[in-house]
């Protein structure tokens, strides 16, 4: 028993180091990214390297919203998170349904041909795809980026593993009892679907977010753009100021994080209280 | 797929139910769809006739069969991209895989700080690219990033010996695996504790009872209840990294978004082709084979879960 | 969880003070488009006599924070055009061409385009769409004679499709504070390449953070490569490039020997040029004369700490005239399905003419039509080195344009861009470089 106990502790003590270090590697470049927001150009390479700069330069932060309209971007890129989140969600997580737990004719082919674009680089077809855009009307308004990111194939794909999971005898006794099919989506499959609904919110909203090459090439007026973009250029603008650029980069950061702070309880907490089967 | 056997109605009933449900089924599927093939199939469709044809965007298109896909045959930089996009692929998916599972297992044991720690892991997953691949740059730079810095005062090993990092041709893939890795693990780990969660104890309980230690119920019951979680991952891994384009122009392209030798993979070589040389064509051409070797990969797995399944 | 809750409450809060901020700036925001927006404003009340019909004009542009000159030509044309009013579009260095030839063939409603490069510009007058000017020249009577033959430099076929306003030729910016301070005479303005990297190789010193170089490539093909053409004797679009071992050889030698950077590490870290001279971490680089405008400003604004700096004339190979230098040109277009086409042809006549020219000029850049008094105008800026010997530095004897055009040029460029980054980070040796580029261009131009 004694064996097994220190067994045990030892066991732990080499998980929480091992935690430990994953965890710095996982943060360090992010305090590098925040104690370089607040140095000087000159100072943000010295070693060895201080972690807290002596006098914190919180100018920096001051200076980028001088350099660029980061006001209006991240409006624009909140703004554009959410409304393509939404559709997204409630589509996929439609159309998922009748794929995981309905019979119907062609489903199987219908999916694959769903999961196969998929694999097609967006590269690919973004040329036809924008002149298409343009002839719509759709060029230079956040419409167009609604329209490319709403209806991805992959939201599809991810609810309908998760729908998979759910035993099909629980459609089938609400079935019985008289539910039609929107009504087992809406009573039973969505509430099921809250951790898979968050992560497919998540990686929405962070894809979203992140996207730079779509409104790079749809969002061309200064009032539309979108933060990535913006941090983008001005990267390029300003290679060497580089304690701007971290500045930059961390006020990109923050709403990333709100939202995903907020929601993390779905995933640490909400994963474990539905059965899904992986 | 099992509820068609329990009630067995009578063949006519089964056919007007059948034909009711199909069109249930695809009212749910109509609003995605119908955005999906708007926006991305119909354009899709055409940038794949593309393949056969020459056009430089604006004048009048030409047709030219295979032409396309012979020249491709012969085409040295195409395969240098083919090469890189394998190697980037065959290092990141495993590593991925294997960091994510790790680390899943280790946050589902029940310990102090587990939320922090499943909350640190995700969060480069969620920081933005252009930000974040800024910093790597910084930190990879060979002779004033604090890495070769940290293993030049540790190690005593002087900076021309040090990895160059992603400015050594030699490094450069290795560089971008890390940083790849680091940048998606806390994603698939979280797919994997969802997996993780839905197994059921009562199959660990019957292996302990059988006298199988950690490892033996690692293997004989973690890894196969994990399956359709596998295969998620590997194939969004897969694909993830055959379509590779925004980590390779954050961390290696310098103002002119231009990659070398070295760093170039397929989706870059894509895109030059068909806005640097005008050639839209040839570039969809090379989209084709792209998407058909995804489309085996994800052939091969889709059979592998029907069996397993 | 619970004490998430009052940190991410505190972080709302945070954003919504943000977002106030956001609002509150929002208009003054477009700060970077000011002067035409407002002067546009004003412009119905002020001209409601004559009625002209007010025009808003699109003008696709790179950089619009880091250049001096597009608001002070813009507020010069509004000043005379009050009914037209101008909007920029930005589209970002990077890829600057790609993404104006993308946007143009999806049917963008931009009026006036800036040419940032010539295989660019080959592309667009493959795809038709900038306005042939040929016929407005004449009916203009726009004395093309000014441009010193650069006009001459991008007719396609007899036609001409756009107007340079911007010329800009290669140049040595050292710094004398470090020359000083190592004892050696600056750069003269007769200097072969022999002699040049011989005083690079003075100008060396240190190692670390402290480390100063003697010399500075930015990864550009052409800060390397182009030293090949100085001789005349041959072209970047001939099909041979034998010619560029030697330039190869002494700038390699130089990389190996710690004179200059290393290319590799510059590429992947991106590191600007302009960073590395403000920093005093060279002693001298070869660049565009459009950093001369930068410099100053930067001086100015206390973040080039290189105060103290001076401009020679191009290194030569031996038996070359000192001033030969490569050359490059900016000019404007117009867009060929624009619907103000009448209004974007004057605009791109005042920019590219005269009066366009003394404004480009007062910002420090040089413009397309120079002569003795818009040189003197750049050179008497406050700002601009004072010895003499920087002032010459500004005379030209011979221009080579970096790439001259050839309706392949953008295919050109993509190869010669690889086999160089193959080159300087050694992926190659320079023998395979140069027969990579022998039979890919040769297969090119067939």
């Amino acid at each position: 028993m004694v064996k097994q106990n220190r067994k045990g502790i030892a066991g732990r003590i080499f998980i929480y180091i091992l935690l430990v270090i994953l965890a710095l590697i996982m943060l360090v470049p992010f305090a590098w990214m925040l104690s370089s927001s607040l140095k000087l150009n000159k100072d943000v390479f010295t070693f060895p390297m201080k972690w807290i700069p002596q006098s914190p330069r919180w100018q920096n932060y001051i200076d980028i919203w001088k350099k660029i309209p980061l006001g209006i971007f991240i409006f624009n890129t909140s703004k554009l998170s959410a409304i393509v989140t939404f559709l997204q969600l409630i589509t996929s997580s439609f159309a998922a349904y009748a794929f995981a737990k309905l019979q119907f004719k062609g489903r199987n082919a219908l999916f694959l041909g769903y999961i196969a674009t998929i694999a097609v680089p967006w590269q690919t077809y973004m040329v036809p795809q924008f002149i298409m855009m343009s002839k719509m009307g759709l060029n230079n308004t956040h419409l167009a980026i609604i329209c490319l990111q709403a209806f991805s194939a992959f939201g599809v794909f991810l609810m309908r593993q998760f729908y998979l999971g759910v035993p099909d005898e629980l459609c089938e006794a609400a079935r019985i009892d008289g539910l039609n099919e929107y009504g087992i989506w809406a009573k039973i499959m969505l509430p099921l679907s809250k951790p898979a609904l968050s992560t497919l919110t998540i990686f929405t909203f962070v894809n979203t977010w992140n996207d730079f090459l779509g409104p790079q090439i749809y969002l061309t007026k200064i009032e539309l753009k979108t933060i990535q973009i913006g941090l983008r250029m001005f990267i390029m603008q300003y290679s060497s100021e580089y304690g701007l650029i971290m500045a930059a980069s961390v006020v990109a950061l923050i709403p990333v994080l709100i939202i995903f702070l907020s929601l993390q309880k779905y995933f640490v907490q909400g994963v474990a209280s539905v059965g899904i089967k992986g | 797929m099992s509820s068609n056997v329990l009630h067995k109605p009578s063949n006519k009933k089964l056919g007007r139910r059948k034909a009711k449900q199909t069109l249930v089924a695809y009212s749910f599927i109509a609003p995605n769809f119908i955005g999906f093939a708007v926006f991305t199939l119909v354009p899709l469709v055409f940038a794949l006739v593309l393949s056969l044809l020459e056009w430089d965007g604006a004048n009048p298109i030409s047709f030219v069969g295979i032409d396309n896909f012979l020249r491709l045959a012969k085409d040295a930089q195409f395969r240098r991209a083919l090469y890189n996009t394998v190697i980037y692929t065959v290092g990141v998916v495993p590593l991925t895989i294997v960091c994510a599972l790790a680390l899943a297992i280790l946050l589902n044991k029940n310990i102090k700080g587990r939320n922090f720690f499943r909350t640190v892991s995700f969060f480069p997953y969620v920081a933005s690219l252009v930000a974040v691949a800024a910093v790597w740059n910084f930190m990879f730079s060979p002779v004033r990033g604090p890495i070769n810095n940290f293993l030049n005062a540790f190690t005593g090993i002087p900076f021309e010996q040090l990895p160059g990092w992603g400015a050594s041709k030699d490094w450069a893939i290795i560089t971008v695996i890390l940083f790849t890795a680091w940048k998606n693990t806390g994603y698939y780990m979280v797919i994997y504790l969802a997996g993780l969660q839905g197994i059921n104890p009562e199959l660990y309980e019957a292996a302990e009872i059988d006298g199988a230690n950690s490892w033996n119920k690692f293997r004989s019951v973690t890894v196969p209840q994990l399956y359709p979680t596998t295969f998620f991952v590997t194939i969004m891994l897969i694909i993830n990294s055959f379509k590779v384009y925004d980590i390779f122009i954050n961390l290696f392209a310098g103002g002119d978004n231009q990659l070398s030798d070295a760093t170039r993979v397929l989706v870059y070589q894509i895109y030059n082709t068909a806005f640097r040389s005008l050639n839209f064509g040839y570039a969809s051409a090379q989209a084709i084979v792209l998407f058909v070797l995804v489309l085996i990969v994800t052939l091969i797995q889709f059979r592998g879960e029907k069996r397993l399944g | 969880m619970k004490r998430v809750i009052p940190v991410l409450l505190v972080i709302a809060l945070a954003l919504g003070m943000f977002a106030g901020c956001g609002q509150k700036e929002n208009p003054p925001a477009p700060e970077s488009k000011p002067a035409a927006e407002k002067t546009a404003d004003a412009a119905p009340a002020k001209d409601e006599p004559a009625k002209a019909e007010s025009v808003n004009l699109k003008w696709a542009i790179w950089d619009l924070d880091a250049t001096a000159y597009y608001n002070p030509l813009v507020e010069a044309y509004v000043a005379k055009n009050p009914h037209v009013s101008i909007e920029y579009i930005d589209l970002g260095s990077a890829d600057f061409m790609t993404m104006l030839s993308t946007q143009l063939s999806g049917g963008a409603d931009l009026d006036v385009l800036t040419i940032k490069d010539i295989p660019g510009y080959a592309n667009l007058v493959k795809q038709n769409h900038l306005e042939p000017l040929n016929s407005y020249i004449s009916s203009q009577g726009i004395d093309t004679s000014l441009y010193g033959g650069t006009t001459e430099q991008i007719t396609v076929d007899g036609e001409v499709y756009a107007l340079p306003f911007r010329s800009d030729f290669w140049v040595i910016f050292y710094n004398k504070d470090l020359f000083d301070k190592a004892g050696v005479d600056y750069p003269t303005n007769d200097m072969t390449l022999a002699q040049y990297d011989e005083l690079a190789r003075k100008m060396t010193s240190g190692s670390g953070a402290d480390k100063i170089f003697g010399c500075h490539y930015h990864t550009w093909r052409s800060a390397v490569q182009l030293f090949g053409i100085l001789d005349g004797k041959n072209t970047i679009v001939d099909g041979t490039y034998d010619f560029l071992k030697p330039y190869y050889e002494l700038i390699l030698k130089q990389q190996d020997d710690g004179i200059c950077q290393d290319y590799a590490t510059l590429k992947t870290s991106s590191i600007h040029y302009s960073g590395v001279f403000y920093n005093n971490q060279i002693a001298m680089m070869n660049m565009g004369s459009w950093f001369i405008a930068t410099q100053i400003a930067k001086v100015k604004a206390g973040e080039s700490l290189a105060t103290n700096w001076g401009i020679a004339k191009y290194p030569h190979p031996d038996g070359v005239q000192a001033g030969t230098t490569l050359g490059t040109i900016t000019s404007l277009a117009v867009n060929s399905n624009s619907k103000n086409k009448e209004a974007a042809l004057d605009f791109m006549k005042f920019v590219t003419g005269p009066e366009g020219a003394a404004v480009v000029a007062k910002t420090g850049t040089i413009p397309a039509i120079t002569n003795d008094e818009v040189v003197a105008s750049i050179t008497s800026m406050d700002g601009f080195p004072t010895d003499d010997a920087s002032k010459e530095a500004l005379k030209t004897s011979k221009t080579y344009l970096e790439m001259p055009m050839h309706d392949k040029s953008a295919d050109i460029e993509t190869v010669l861009n690889e086999c160089h980054d193959n080159i300087m980070t050694k992926n190659t040796t320079i023998d395979e470089a140069i027969a990579d580029m022998n039979s890919r261009i040769g297969e090119i131009l067939k």
